[in-house]
């Protein structure tokens, strides 16, 4: 087809219709680089967020469930769950070494080993003897590289994976990781590590919980426990390593008096308080016949996905799993059912949906900007365009004389667009892969010789910039910048389309 | 049986507020195979004339066959009748135009430039036609002396060269009217007459109906038959 012809020639031999592709490419390069950092640091808020929730958690705030070890059993049962894990949430204080006064922190009561299965949290665990250092640390100035300190370090991922410490006497004790940000004690540099402005592991903080009965209420003893620290933990999310102090779970229960526990019977219950031996003349008080022991609880079971099971259908499995246990249970303690709000049984996407919603919300706001800004690209693709065709009328007038239609013509300026468009998006695709690819040392090199930081990790809680090139996205955007091209084209082939063919061809 | 009848042809244009008749009621009938020459001062509607034999403007008001703007038969149809579509084909297949300033695109390349004619008009009929209408572009170049000619640029040619390549776009199609308007006008006498023999040798070949717009009395003489443009009408011949 001619058109094929005079849009190749046209492309190889002006400049402008160059100027045009290069607008396409750097506005399809900014939009795919801006969704690809966006959407990257979404998934990065997404899987910190998850850390250290599981897939799927089943709760029962408050006064917290019973017989959890028979739930987790049947939890682990079926094919789609990988692990449960129990927990116990809830607030509390707490006086770190050197504070002024205690701070309120989220507390997580959690049972180190199977909490490990089910959340990876060992992997969040800051102090640990370290062979490489951090992508920005090319000084290796992170304490954790030092070799003189390996075996410390070691003591202390130990001891976070457990939750135990050694007391002064050597005895092993619950103990407690904080989150890497709370108080304050941990300096986050440029580089992306920590410095201790006070080392805490080895030293021990006093907790203050207040504890509920069973049916909610509070029981007026406020409990406090000094508990050795055995190492920080972080999660990505500034929130939760901000706020939150993991307690290992048999303590927790002691202090907020969820343990298992002795109960008096009822029935067995005698009719006085004291009694009179017959005998020898002696009152003493009853003591209850029969006792049966009330089992320990917990507010949390979290639940880990089997691979390639995904978390909503491990909700309905979860729900349908609690059903039974509810079943089962409900002379003893008669849990609370799935539904109407005594037991929430939520994914982790549910548990931080206003996190995600709001992350989503500002990418979609930031596409909106940066798509309005590139409208501009058709408007420049038209001003190109028009000034290229009213170039061009001669040529239009000739094509008109040996036979080509107006509909020719217009397709032949669309066609041009439309090559533009691709030409464009092509390279713009291509850059923005490249850039994203490269962001960081792209970013580091600024950093080091223009002395620009953008992301600098003592303000955003991440040590590099987190990007993701999906292939549906760059195509959507590519598409797109073809669109915008062929749009631009569209009115300029009109105008071409109805030239009068004597005019054109008497236009000097 | 006429190839072309032209019948009170009336072509006004509007500058401005003003009405300029151009072509106030013109007849003519063009045999077949015939090579005419249309003669008139500069404003005599020689131009005007041969774009509306060439279909590629319309007559005043024309509303169907015998209208106000009078009517063009070619081959017993009348342009009238044609689609628009039908009259771009009408372009293509059935008239060759030669224009006084050569008229080629300046990006492609000779052969391109007589090719793109072909292309115009087997639009989507495969590689075979592209094929043949490449062979044809070659062989007429070559017969116009043009075969070393073929990858050069218009802007790399001399004016008599150009007018060649012109030529031979527009007979690439092989048209039964070749309309030429001062196809020598803007050349030198000698290159001219050379030009004027290639196409007669092609006429000689084809048997190609000829219709010239010249104002020069020695160009026109080369033609079978000398038609006068005076005023908007046809005076002699």
């Amino acid at each position: 087809m001619y058109q094929a012809l005079l849009t190749r020639r046209y492309l190889t031999s002006k400049v402008m219709p160059l100027l045009a592709a290069l607008a396409v490419m750097l506005c399809t390069a900014m939009v795919l680089i801006v969704w690809s950092v966006m959407g990257g640091f979404l998934v990065m808020l997404m899987e910190s967020g998850r850390t250290l929730i599981g897939d799927v958690s089943i709760s029962s705030p408050g006064t917290g469930f019973a017989y959890y070890d028979d739930l987790i059993k049947r939890l682990e049962a079926d094919p789609a769950v990988d692990a449960a894990t129990p927990m116990i949430e809830g607030y509390g204080l707490l006086q770190l070494p050197a504070s002024s006064g205690p701070e309120t922190v989220v507390i997580k009561g959690v049972d180190g080993p199977s909490f490990e299965r089910v959340t990876s949290y060992a992997s969040t665990l800051w102090w640990r003897p370290l062979d490489k250092p951090l992508p920005k640390d090319a000084k290796r100035q992170d304490p954790r590289l030092s070799p003189d300190r390996r075996e410390e370090f070691a003591r202390f991922f130990a001891e976070g994976s457990t939750l135990t410490a050694r007391s002064r006497a050597g005895d092993p004790v619950g103990a407690m990781v904080l989150g890497v940000e709370v108080g304050g004690y941990n300096a986050r540099q440029v580089e992306g590590w920590y410095s201790p402005v006070v080392f805490l592991p080895g030293d021990t903080a006093t907790l203050s919980v207040l504890p509920l009965d069973r049916r909610g209420r509070v029981i007026p003893d406020q409990a406090t426990k000094v508990l050795p620290i055995a190492n920080h933990f972080r999660s990505g999310l500034y929130d939760i390593d901000a706020n939150t102090v993991l307690v290992r779970l048999d303590v927790l229960q002691k202090l907020l008096k969820m343990e298992a526990t002795a109960a008096i019977d009822p029935s067995t219950r005698a009719a006085s308080v004291t009694s009179r031996d017959p005998a020898t003349g002696r009152e003493s008080f009853n003591q209850p016949a029969a006792t049966r022991l009330a089992p320990a609880r917990i507010t949390h079971v979290l639940v880990r996905a089997k691979s390639g099971i995904d978390a909503d259908t491990l909700r309905d499995r979860c729900k349908a799993v609690y059903r039974e246990f509810q079943r089962a249970h409900a002379a003893d303690f008669d849990p609370p059912p799935p539904e109407g709000g005594g037991v929430r049984i939520l994914t982790w996407r549910d548990r931080n949906m206003t996190l995600i919603a709001a992350v989503e919300k500002e990418i979609y706001l930031v596409l909106f900007i940066f798509g309005i800004i590139s409208l501009t690209a058709v408007f420049l693709v038209l001003a190109i365009f028009w000034a290229m065709v009213s170039e061009k009328t001669k040529d239009i007038g000739i094509l008109r004389a040996i036979g080509a239609g107006r509909l020719g013509v217009a397709w032949l300026w669309l066609r041009y667009g439309l090559a533009i468009g691709v030409v464009g998006s092509a390279l713009g695709g291509a850059t923005a892969l490249l850039i994203i690819a490269n962001i960081n040392p792209i970013h580091e090199w600024l950093g080091r010789n223009l002395h620009v930081t953008v992301w600098d990790p003592r303000v955003y809680y991440f040590n590099e910039i987190p990007s993701r090139f999906e292939p549906l996205k760059a195509a959507i955007v590519l598409a797109g910048g073809v669109l915008a091209s062929v749009a631009g084209a569209l009115v300029p082939a009109v105008k071409a389309a109805r030239m009068d063919p004597i005019r054109a061809l008497r236009f000097e | 049986m006429p190839l072309i009848t032209i019948t009170g042809l009336k072509k006004t244009y509007r500058l401005g507020r003003v009405d300029v008749p151009v072509l106030r009621g013109v007849d003519l009938s063009i045999a077949p195979g015939e090579w005419v020459a249309v003669l008139g001062a500069s404003g005599s509607g020689k131009s005007t004339l041969l774009h509306l034999m060439g279909g590629l403007d319309r007559p005043d008001r024309q509303r169907g066959s015998g209208g106000a703007g009078g009517e063009i038969v070619f081959e017993g149809r009348s342009l009238a009748d044609r689609s628009p579509r039908d009259l771009d084909r009408f372009r293509a297949k059935s008239v060759g135009f030669v224009f006084q300033f050569y008229h080629l695109l300046p990006e492609l390349t000779v052969l391109e430039n007589v090719g793109i004619a072909g292309m115009v008009l087997h639009r989507r009929r495969g590689r075979f036609r592209a094929e043949r209408v490449g062979d044809r572009a070659r062989a007429l170049l070559a017969a116009f002396g043009l075969e070393h000619r073929l990858a050069h640029r218009p802007a790399e040619l001399s004016g008599g060269e150009r007018q060649r390549v012109a030529i031979a776009r527009a007979l690439v199609n092989e048209p039964m009217a070749l309309l030429a308007d001062e196809p020598t006008g803007n050349l030198d006498r000698a290159t001219g007459q050379r030009i004027l023999d290639a196409v007669s040798a092609w006429r000689a070949k084809g048997g190609q109906t000829i219709v010239m717009v010249t104002h020069d009395p020695e160009v026109a003489a080369r033609a079978d038959r000398v038609v006068r443009l005076e005023d908007g009408r046809v005076v002699g011949g």
